[in-house]
């Protein structure tokens, strides 16, 4: 009886000696690195395009055309920018309704109308980016696209810079009238 | 039919719609910190967190929303792949309401589960903040998060450690039993 309680008793502290390192070892070091204490920031001097009553099938320009909003990056890293648009919806007494005006994702001007429908287009064109060695007005889409640098290249935003753009809008050929129509143009940055 | 479209588009022209007016603040202006963030080493199974301060630089307060996005492939950092699962980002809060002129931090959580298919492995996900907004302009600041997992799968929670120590103390009792019968004996 005797060596039996000893032998497990030795065998308890044994089997502790041995495994509590080992129970007790941590997982590693995991290292999380801030890059120093950069903030991304950009502003825009302007978010609101009030349109009044359009009709269909006609193009609107910001005014002025190329110079309406001005981009300027705040933070302290260099960023490259892109935009995205969605589909207009209808906003009745503030609430969502069911009726859209769909962005069209590519550049559909010159097919018929009666296809086009209820396709909206949506441009942007920045202030130097002019043809034939840079892009004009540029189509927007529901994918993100580079707004700055363009896809041809150049370099991306340092703190400080500014670009200025303008926006450009074909309303659909046909649509019903009357209804308040809100869209969104999306511009982000990330670094580069 | 082709008639009646065109008929419809004809009236349909003649009728106007209205775009929004708002009256309200025209510019948007907020920063996020950190722009960057790497976490290394991160064994599957383990958790890593870190904070997000957004600096509301307006006269306003404005509500913030914070979301992850897939990015483009082509603008991934170099060697980096597509995260493999959202849900194992996440945040205290989605949405934090910040005063004018002023900054509020956001927790940001990464889980990575633990199974050895995940260990050695180099992912990149963007941590959008937007302010939420109904102009027609938005702005979305993309936080670049990195992480890198451990080569090795490792966990704290280790079911097979546990029972070797529970057959070892078996083995080690019967041993040290037998040991001392015959030592036992042998007096």
């Amino acid at each position: 009886m005797k060596a039996a309680v000893t032998s497990i008793g030795v065998a308890i502290i044994l089997a502790l000696i041995f495994s509590l390192p080992a129970l007790a070892q941590d997982s590693g070091t995991i290292t999380i690195t801030m890059t120093g204490v950069n903030e991304i920031s950009i502003s825009l001097d302007k978010t609101q395009w009030p349109l009044g009553a359009v009709a269909a099938d006609t193009e609107q320009t910001t005014s002025p055309p190329i110079e309406w909003c001005t981009l300027t990056v705040e933070g302290n890293c260099n960023v490259k920018t892109r935009i995205l648009g969605e589909d207009a919806r209808w906003y009745k007494d503030g609430v969502a309704q069911n009726y859209y005006w769909t962005l069209s994702n590519t550049n559909e001007s010159d097919i018929s109308d009666s296809v086009r429908g209820h396709k909206y287009m949506l441009w942007f064109r920045v202030r130097g980016d002019n043809p034939p060695d840079g892009r004009g007005y540029v189509l927007i889409t529901k994918e993100p696209s580079e707004f700055w640098p363009p896809p041809s290249g150049g370099s991306s935003l340092a703190p400080g810079d500014t670009k200025q753009f303008g926006l450009k809008l074909l309303t659909p050929t046909y649509f019903v009238g009357g209804r308040q129509m809100q869209t969104k143009i999306t511009i982000s940055a990330v670094t580069a | 039919m082709m008639r009646r479209i065109k008929l419809a588009g004809l009236i349909a022209a003649l009728l106007v719609i209205l775009l929004p007016s708002f009256t309200l603040a025209q510019d948007v202006n907020f920063g996020v910190a950190p722009a960057e963030v790497h976490i290394d080493s991160l064994p599957p199974g383990e958790a890593a967190e870190f904070e997000l301060t957004i600096h509301n630089k307006e006269e306003l307060a404005h509500n913030f929303t914070i979301a992850t996005f897939q990015p483009p492939e082509e603008e991934m950092r170099e060697r980096m792949t597509e995260f493999p699962d959202d849900s194992w980002v996440s945040f205290s809060s989605q949405e934090i309401e910040v005063a004018a002129n002023s900054q509020a931090n956001v927790t940001v959580r990464v889980v990575i589960p633990q199974e050895q298919k995940w260990a050695g492995e180099d992912w990149e996900i963007w941590l959008g903040v937007a302010a939420e907004s109904r102009d027609l302009l938005a702005v979305r600041l993309d936080v670049r998060l990195l992480v890198s997992t451990n080569p090795v799968a490792e966990g704290k929670s280790n079911a097979g450690l546990v029972a070797g120590i529970v057959v070892g103390i078996v083995l080690l009792g019967c041993g040290s039993y037998y040991y001392f019968r015959r030592k036992t004996r042998l007096e």
